[in-house]
């Protein structure tokens, strides 16, 4: 798979809930010199959740910390929050919305990209250690079935737990198959499956 | 001979929904004004240029522009709310000019041309949360209007009150300008909490207060009030009895006995009539004009940087007692003062500061352990092990 690059922003759809129209016309216009495509919405009349964006640029002060609408910003889609306010009550409510980037107002055409760029990476990664993740617990799910086909063959040809294992190992490689996944087979048929030649 | 002028920028929304403390502050930045015109000791005057943004926010933005460009301003007094002053300090930032900013905020903002003349979060919130956990009660109720002034006087309270082993029992938010706080006098009437922290402003405060005190009355209940905003005009607002008894954190109370302060008042009400009463945020606006007239006398200068170095540690004897500009963080010394509301819209001080208290506006050197109670547990059960090693 080829990972999208985070500085290609051209054809990306952003939302933007803002409300201060001077700093409304300052993202557009970035927004657009960049070829994004842009969609506005009032932060009081937000519909959510917000579909088919690739990015959100929320300002954090527009929105009462005490509402449950904002939280339901609380999507897949990554978040550039302006953050004019640096209270610590603001920015645990921040925090909360996992931003992946943000700019600090008075807002200027300078940053944008850059916090455009941070978020979509931010976003890739999000996604890669989201599928990483899995997988690492998938093999702590089949952990005990591994322990079963090792146990399995240590009693069945007085293997070794370690001779047990490389066997498991080496085998799987030869097949292209996981180790989970020959396991699995091991512990379903009592012994080594009878796709292998050399085993009984 | 005329003295040479110098054009003053006033910004402040006399209409719109703050009018009456924006209008007891710019009525105290044109008494500041005359008296800086009319005395010797200052060899230049102040030509007021007044904007009245209405209260709205974007407002700011413009009317600051305005005075910048069209009267060449170099010094802009203003502004109530958080939200007005980050719509102009873009401005100031941009054309180096200085905004001389009266009112107390939250804090955790220091901006190179923003002079903060009120108080920052360590002189009003702090001194009133240690009050509260020493005298009061550890578990407290919280009422305010839902923005960022309650949002982070809450949170700070929150972390004190946590240290001390209390909890917040409840926080009920109202929409500014709400005065609909029957269903939050309801709740404390049924839950009976040690103390209330009201941060609620404007007419939402003054329903709130007359609402639970006439409650409290039926319920044969007193429940102790703590405020970090309420002022003498407010308090002839909302009336004799309601107003009476609400323990207060602030720089300034008319009823500071100091001479500097009685002659404020003399002056004020020679001006302002009898039955007027100056208050914190007009106080405090006065303040920002006189530290700006000494800081320009002082630098022989009215370009930004030099009154900027000028007014660096130069200290004013205020009405509110001795003021000066920090330099690291442009905020003041100010002496903070605890307050009992008393009847004829007073109030009475039971506390205050030893000398000004250096600003922490990001609460930087807040020491929440101190906060912190001895373990009564650990002393008991140590009693307790005594008591049994008497009798063995």
């Amino acid at each position: 798979m080829t990972r999208p690059s985070p500085f290609t922003v051209r054809g990306r759809r952003a939302l933007m809930i803002m409300k201060d129209e001077r700093e409304i016309a300052i993202v557009r216009r970035q927004l657009d010199r960049l070829g994004m495509s842009v969609a506005e919405t009032d932060p009081a009349q937000l519909q959510l959740p917000p579909d088919g964006f690739d990015v959100i640029v929320l300002d954090a002060d527009a929105i009462p910390i005490k509402s449950d609408g904002a939280m339901s910003c609380k999507i897949n889609v990554p978040i550039i929050a302006l953050i004019g306010t640096e209270t610590p009550s603001r920015l645990k409510w921040l925090l909360d919305l996992h931003p992946a980037s943000f700019l600090v107002k008075p807002l200027r055409s300078a940053g944008l990209y850059t916090a455009l760029v941070v978020a979509f990476d931010c976003a890739q990664r999000r996604i890669e250690e989201a599928a990483h993740l899995e997988k690492l617990e998938d093999r702590i799910r089949s952990r005990r079935i591994v322990v079963a086909a090792v146990l399995q063959l240590i009693r069945a040809h007085a293997l070794s737990e370690e001779d047990a294992f490389t066997l498991i190992r080496q085998t799987a490689m030869r097949y292209r198959t996981t180790i989970e996944q020959l396991s699995a087979e091991i512990v379903a048929v009592g012994g080594m499956p009878n796709r292998s030649s050399r085993t009984a | 001979m005329t003295k040479p002028s110098v054009p003053l920028g006033l910004v402040f929304s006399r209409s719109g929904p703050y009018a009456m403390m924006a209008g007891e502050m710019e009525k105290s930045a044109l008494m500041a004004v005359d008296e800086v015109n009319a005395s010797a000791e200052f060899d230049f005057r102040f030509v007021p240029h007044l904007r009245d943004p209405g209260g709205v926010v974007a407002a700011y933005h413009n009317a600051c522009d305005e005075l910048i460009r069209e009267a060449q301003v170099e010094h802009i007094v203003g502004c109530y709310t958080s939200a007005s002053r980050k719509q102009v300090i873009p401005i100031v930032e941009r054309t180096e000019r200085l905004l001389w900013h009266p009112a107390r905020y939250e804090g955790f903002e220091s901006s190179d041309n923003v002079i903060y003349v009120g108080a920052a979060p360590n002189h009003t919130v702090v001194p009133l949360a240690r009050h509260m956990i020493d005298q009061i009660a550890d578990d407290v109720f919280c009422t305010g209007s839902n923005y960022v002034w309650t949002w982070e006087t809450n949170r700070v309270l929150r972390d004190i009150v946590g240290s001390a082993g209390g909890r917040i029992l409840a926080e009920r938010l109202l929409e500014l300008g709400e005065t609909s706080v029957d269903h939050i006098v309801n709740e404390i009437i049924d839950r009976k909490p040690a103390a209330v922290f009201n941060t609620l402003v404007g007419e939402s405060s003054y329903a709130f207060m007359r609402a639970l005190h006439a409650a409290s009355l039926r319920a044969g209940l007193s429940i102790p009030m703590l405020s970090c905003s309420l002022c003498e005009p407010e308090l002839k607002l909302i009336g004799p009895a309601a107003s009476v008894g609400c323990i207060t954190s602030s720089a300034y109370f008319e009823s500071i006995a100091s001479a500097e302060n009685r002659a404020f008042v003399a002056r004020w009400k020679a001006r302002h009539g009898t039955d007027s009463n100056p208050s914190v945020d007009g106080q405090s606006t006065y303040v920002c004009v006189m530290l700006l007239a000494r800081a320009i006398r002082r630098a022989g200068a009215t370009d930004v940087a030099a009154v900027r170095r000028a007014a660096a540690n130069h200290r004013y004897d205020s009405p509110q007692g001795p003021v000066w500009v920090e330099p690291t963080n442009n905020h003041c010394f100010l002496t903070p003062r605890l307050a009992r509301s008393v009847s004829g819209s007073q109030f009475r001080i039971f506390w205050e500061a030893d000398a000004p208290e250096r600003p922490d506006p990001y609460l930087s050197h807040l020491d929440l352990a101190s906060f912190a109670k001895p373990d009564i547990n650990t002393d008991t059960a140590a009693k307790r092990a005594n008591h049994l090693r008497v009798v063995k």
